[in-house]
């Protein structure tokens, strides 16, 4: 863990969750900003550890592994497992962890080497939370279905490490795990934290200056992964229902909410609605920025 | 393409309670204006109903800055136990304007039925925080009713220390109050009066002067346990009798009631409260579990002990709080239920229930659920049962035949209803 001062605060920085992670804290010195900044990357990594699908001794990947049969589940993976599940529901279906096996023919890296509709089609059957028989504390997938909790791991990861930081820190603290952001509280006399982020809107990744008093913000999409044939650009965005990509979705949607989590699942159901990203995220009083 | 304008329904609500669930709710969405609006009733079967409405607004600017106002305006009508004891014939009572007069049946417990009244309360604040672990709070309160009007003000500090687990608070407040009874202040131990004949009446208002300081200690055990200990003096001074309630002498053999007097308490009173509360988030919810102590220069000493127990009913921020509560208290030293006639007059005498030795239960349910976003509804309905010693040793002659201390049974509904913006 490297810890550097930046003015009056200190900073933890990690890697987590493929991505450069940082541990902003107030009114501490720096024996106290290592320990704590200590404290939420173990939080953050306990979590990537536990809900990794590469993982074969991880929550998801025994329920992944199961071939069919039902998989009991702990507390935690419970309630994660419910979250989805109610995601699925209030997103009318478009929000789906049993949606990644997508990727298996699906690669945005900037090519033009699109699947064929064969391919797609032929991994749908495996896609739909609906088919998924979860049933507090048990879960069984259909036989080559497969959860992926990626979609909202890193901002819970966020919201957890901030919440131990809360109790833990003596003064208010920002976790920002590669510009999924969760602060504690606004800083000191009432400031509101300044975080740089790379702006994923932009191909370039430009460093945007961001300002937060407190709760979560998270951004869904990346205009570097994309496929682009005969003219037509393909977001990674997928839409569960078709495997193909949506149509339309923004290149990034950047939402702040009360906790990263919900900021996180309301800007990937904005992708997800496409040309009418801004009209759902006009529906939500949640404050949202839309790059096109 | 142009994005379509078809407009789309909010999963904000939903998708909070649903993290909430997931273990990352920690921050309740706030709202800079808040405004909780509840309608109380409370009804003891044939005594007193009292019909309670409640307003009030909270607004953050921000920075810790807070504004906070309420409004509250009572309906009480019945009857409530004068004091005096119940006889073997019909037995005729003045009321309190000395013009009128009500009678009680034999072997009933007399009840002043013109208890009726209306009372609006107005009080407002303001938190300020000074420097980054302190605030200091102050506000205003008044009163009135139609035979009571009660003026306050109040100032508290608090500051955080070791990491915000700890907030010591330190406050005062004062209040004065004026009684103007119906008919004015009767004289303390004289005969009530037959309706015509002069009132013995003292000249001028009542006041009443309160002074209260309060010590707090809140500090968080752990993630999910939270301890809160506080200490109140409070000392009022000035008249504190009852204006309405009588002392019934009585005849040392028969027990019958021979002469009805107005009470008479002391002109002060100092009273010494410890409270100490612990909460905790459990799985299924939480647990909220009191203990306060009351004891004062009355003779009184009071027990209280209250637990509540919200239990998380799925989405929806849908709750059920059962709620148990048990109360005991001491008689004040100058408590009598009766005075014996031809014996000297003690300094001090009253015979309202409120001072005598009792003890009371309370069950109650309460449920809670959002209405969407920004709105949230409550229901509260709750039973008080009061018993006392209705059979006190040393009842002279047909005294003993008599329940001196009636149960109280009492109804609490409540309807409450917050937003936010």
């Amino acid at each position: 863990m490297a810890v550097q001062r930046r003015g009056d605060l200190f900073a933890g920085l990690f890697t987590a969750m493929a991505g450069p992670c940082e541990i902003l804290l107030e009114s501490c010195d720096e024996a106290q900003a290592r320990r704590l900044a200590e404290l939420a990357a173990a939080e953050v990594l306990r979590i990537e550890h536990k809900f990794s699908r590469y993982r074969d001794d991880s929550a998801v990947g025994a329920i992944n592994a199961a071939a069919g049969a039902v998989v009991r589940v702990d507390d935690e993976t419970a309630r994660l497992l419910d979250l989805a599940a109610r995601c699925h529901a209030l997103s009318g279906g478009r929000f789906d962890v049993t949606s990644g096996i997508l990727r298996r023919v699906w690669k945005f890296d900037g090519g033009d080497r699109l699947p064929s509709r064969g391919r797609v089609k032929a991994l749908l059957p495996l896609i739909g939370w609906e088919k998924v028989a979860w049933r507090d504390p048990e879960i069984a997938l259909p036989a080559g279905m497969e959860i992926d909790l990626g979609g909202i791991g890193k901002e819970y990861a966020a919201d957890r490490a901030a919440e131990l930081l809360a109790a833990a820190a003596p003064a208010a603290a920002l976790v920002n795990l590669g510009g999924d952001l969760r602060a504690t509280g606004p800083r000191g006399g009432g400031a509101a934290w300044r975080v740089g982020v790379e702006d994923p809107g932009r191909e370039d990744h430009a460093e945007r200056v961001l300002e937060m008093k407190g709760g979560g913000l998270a951004t869904s999409g990346d205009a570097r992964r994309y496929l682009l044939r005969d003219g037509v650009r393909y977001g990674h965005i997928l839409n569960p229902r078709t495997g193909w990509p949506v149509r339309g979705a923004p290149r990034a949607v950047t939402v702040a909410a009360p906790t990263c989590t919900e900021a996180g699942v309301l800007a990937t159901v904005a992708m997800l609605h496409g040309r009418e990203a801004e009209a759902f995220l006009d529906g939500q009083g949640v404050a949202w920025w839309c790059h096109r | 393409m142009a994005a379509t304008d078809r407009t789309f329904r909010s999963i904000r609500g939903a998708l909070s309670a649903a993290c909430a669930l997931a273990g990352v709710g920690g921050v309740a969405t706030s709202h800079a204006t808040e405004v909780e609006t509840a309608i109380l009733g409370y009804t003891e079967p044939n005594r007193v109903s009292a019909l309670e409405t409640v307003v009030q607004a909270r607004h953050d600017f921000g920075s810790g800055r807070l504004a906070n106002f309420k409004v509250v305006y009572d309906a009480l009508t019945g009857a409530s136990a004068s004091g005096a004891v119940p006889g073997a014939a019909v037995q005729t009572f003045t009321r309190p304007s000395g013009r009128g007069s009500y009678d009680t049946a034999p072997g009933e417990t007399p009840l002043d039925d013109t208890f009726r009244d209306a009372r609006v309360a107005v009080s407002g604040g303001a938190t300020l925080p000074l420097g980054r672990l302190s605030t200091v709070s102050a506000g205003l309160y008044g009163s009135g009713e139609h035979d009571y009007t009660s003026l306050g003000a109040n100032a508290s500090f608090s500051r955080d220390f070791d990491r915000r687990n700890r907030t010591l608070s330190a406050g005062v407040s004062f209040s004065q109050d004026t009684v103007t009874p119906e008919g004015g202040r009767p004289i303390p131990f004289a005969s009530m009066a037959a309706v015509g004949a002069d009132q013995p009446r003292l000249a001028g208002d009542g006041s009443k002067d309160v002074a209260d300081a309060m010590l707090g200690l809140v500090q968080v055990i752990d993630r999910a346990t939270l301890v809160q200990f506080t200490y109140s003096l409070s000392r009022v001074t000035g008249y504190q009798t009852d204006p309405y309630k009588l002392v019934s002498v009585v005849d040392p053999t028969s027990g019958a009631p021979v002469d009805q007097l107005y009470e008479h308490r002391p002109d002060a009173r100092t009273k010494h409260i410890l409270f100490g509360r612990v909460k905790r988030q459990l799985p299924h919810g939480a647990l909220d579990l009191s203990y306060r102590f009351m004891t004062d220069d009355w003779g009184i000493a009071s027990h209280t002990v209250e637990l509540r127990d919200r239990v998380a009913l799925g989405g929806g921020g849908k709750y059920l709080q059962p709620h148990l509560r048990f109360y005991r208290q001491s008689a004040a030293d100058f408590y009598a239920r009766w005075l014996l006639d031809g014996a000297a007059l003690p300094d001090h005498a009253t015979a309202d229930y409120r001072l005598g030795e009792f003890h009371a239960w309370t069950f109650g349910l309460e449920h809670g659920r959002d209405l969407g976003r920004d709105h949230r509804l409550t229901a509260r309905v709750e039973y008080y049962r009061q018993v006392g010693d209705g059979h006190p040793a040393g009842a002279p002659g047909a005294l003993a035949n008599y329940d001196l201390f009636p149960v109280v049974d009492a109804w609490i509904f409540q309807v409450g209803y917050s937003f936010g913006s």
